[in-house]
C-alpha cells in the first residue's frame, strides 16, 4: 500500500466510524443495569461460598488422608529390624538341610537356636547397639555355616 | 476514565469487593450494551447478554493480566456473542421451516431488528456479520487494529481492510 492509498483508508476509517459516533445506540434501561449489579453481586456470593467451600473439602480430605495413612502404618507396617532378621535367615542354604549327617544336623539346630535367643534378645533391646549385635550374629552364623561345609 | 482509575477498580474487583463490581457496570454498561445492540438489533437479547457478560467478568476478572481492559472486555463480549450465535444456529437445526422463519423473525439476531430500529441499524444488517463484528468491535472497545487481530488471531492487513471495506460500505448505504 502506498503512501496515498494508506491515507485514504484511514479517511476512509475515520469518516465511517463519525457515521457511527452520529447514530448512537441505544441506552439500557436503568432497571435493567441495575439489575445486572444485582446479578453480579449475587454471583460474587456464589462464588465466594463455593471457594469457602471447597476449601472445607480440601482440608477434610486431606485430614482423612492422613488418618488413614497413619492407621495403615500402624496396621501394616514393618516391625523393628524385621529386614535384618530376613537377611539372617536367608544367610543359610538351604542345601546345609540335605545330605549332613544328624550329628552335625544337631550342633547346627543348638547354633542356631543359641542365635534364634540371641536375636530375640536385640529385638526386644532398646540400648541403641543392635547394628553391633546382629553383626556379630551374622559372624557367628557365617562360622557356623562355614563349619558345617568343612564337616 | 484514567488508567490509573480503572486499574484501581480491577485491583479491587480481584479482592472480590462489591462496590468495585458495580462501578465496572457503572463504567462499561452502557458501551456494551451498545456493542450488543448493533449487533443483534434486539433489546432484550441485548440485556440478556450484558447480563452474561457481568456475570462471566466476575467468575474470570481473576484471569485478567493487565493490558488494556477494554480489549480484555469486549474480547469477553465478542466471545459471549459467538456462543449466542451458535447457540441458534443449533437450534435452528433442529426447527422445520416454519419454526425457522418465527425464530429469525423474533430472535432480531443479524437479520431482523426492534421495530424502532435505527438507520444505521438497517445499514449494518446490510454488511457481512464478520465485517459487522469488527466493526463494532474498533467502535466501541476502542481497541487499536493491532489489538483486534491480537484477539480474533488474523492477519492485521486483513482487520484493516475488512473494517475498512465495512466502514466504506456504510458511508455509501447511510449516504
Amino acid at each position: 500500500m502506498d503512501e496515498a492509498a494508506a491515507r485514504q483508508t484511514a479517511e476512509d476509517i475515520e469518516n465511517g466510524e463519525k457515521i457511527l459516533g452520529a447514530y448512537s445506540a441505544p441506552q439500557p434501561d436503568e432497571r435493567v443495569l441495575a439489575e445486572v449489579k444485582k446479578n453480579v453481586v449475587a454471583a460474587l456470593r456464589r462464588r465466594r461460598t463455593v471457594v469457602f467451600q471447597r476449601r472445607i473439602l480440601g482440608a477434610a480430605v486431606a485430614a482423612a488422608i492422613v488418618v488413614v495413612s497413619v492407621l495403615t502404618l500402624i496396621r501394616y507396617g514393618n516391625p523393628p529390624n524385621s529386614h535384618q532378621t530376613r537377611m539372617v535367615a536367608a544367610s543359610i542354604p538351604s542345601r546345609v538341610w540335605e545330605g549332613a549327617d544328624d550329628a552335625d544336623v544337631t550342633v547346627l539346630k543348638a547354633e542356631i537356636e543359641n542365635i534364634q535367643i540371641e536375636l530375640s534378645g536385640v529385638q526386644s533391646d532398646d540400648s541403641g547397639n543392635e547394628s553391633n549385635d546382629i553383626g556379630d550374629l551374622e559372624t557367628e552364623l557365617i562360622e557356623v555355616n562355614g563349619d558345617m561345609w568343612k564337616g | 476514565m484514567a488508567q490509573r482509575d480503572i486499574d484501581r477498580v480491577i485491583i479491587g474487583c480481584n479482592k472480590g469487593d462489591e462496590g468495585c463490581f458495580t462501578q465496572l457496570v457503572d463504567m462499561y454498561g452502557r458501551r456494551c450494551f451498545g456493542y450488543f445492540y448493533r449487533l443483534t438489533g434486539n433489546r432484550d437479547l441485548s440485556d440478556e447478554l450484558l447480563s452474561e457478560l457481568f456475570a462471566k467478568l466476575v467468575e474470570k476478572i481473576g484471569t485478567y493480566r493487565g493490558g488494556s481492559f477494554d480489549g480484555w472486555l469486549f474480547t469477553m463480549a465478542s466471545n459471549i456473542f459467538h456462543d449466542h450465535l451458535r447457540f441458534k444456529q443449533r437450534q435452528t437445526r433442529l426447527l422445520d421451516e416454519h419454526s425457522k422463519r418465527i425464530m429469525s423473525q423474533s430472535s432480531g439476531v443479524a437479520s431482523g431488528y426492534d421495530g424502532d430500529a435505527d438507520k444505521l441499524q438497517m445499514a449494518l444488517g446490510e454488511l457481512d456479520s464478520d465485517v459487522r463484528e469488527l466493526v463494532m468491535m474498533r467502535f466501541y472497545s476502542q481497541m487499536s487494529f493491532k489489538e483486534i487481530a491480537e484477539s480474533r488471531r488474523e492477519p492485521i492487513g486483513t482487520v484493516l481492510s475488512k473494517v475498512h471495506r465495512g466502514l466504506k460500505k456504510l458511508r455509501e448505504l447511510m449516504g
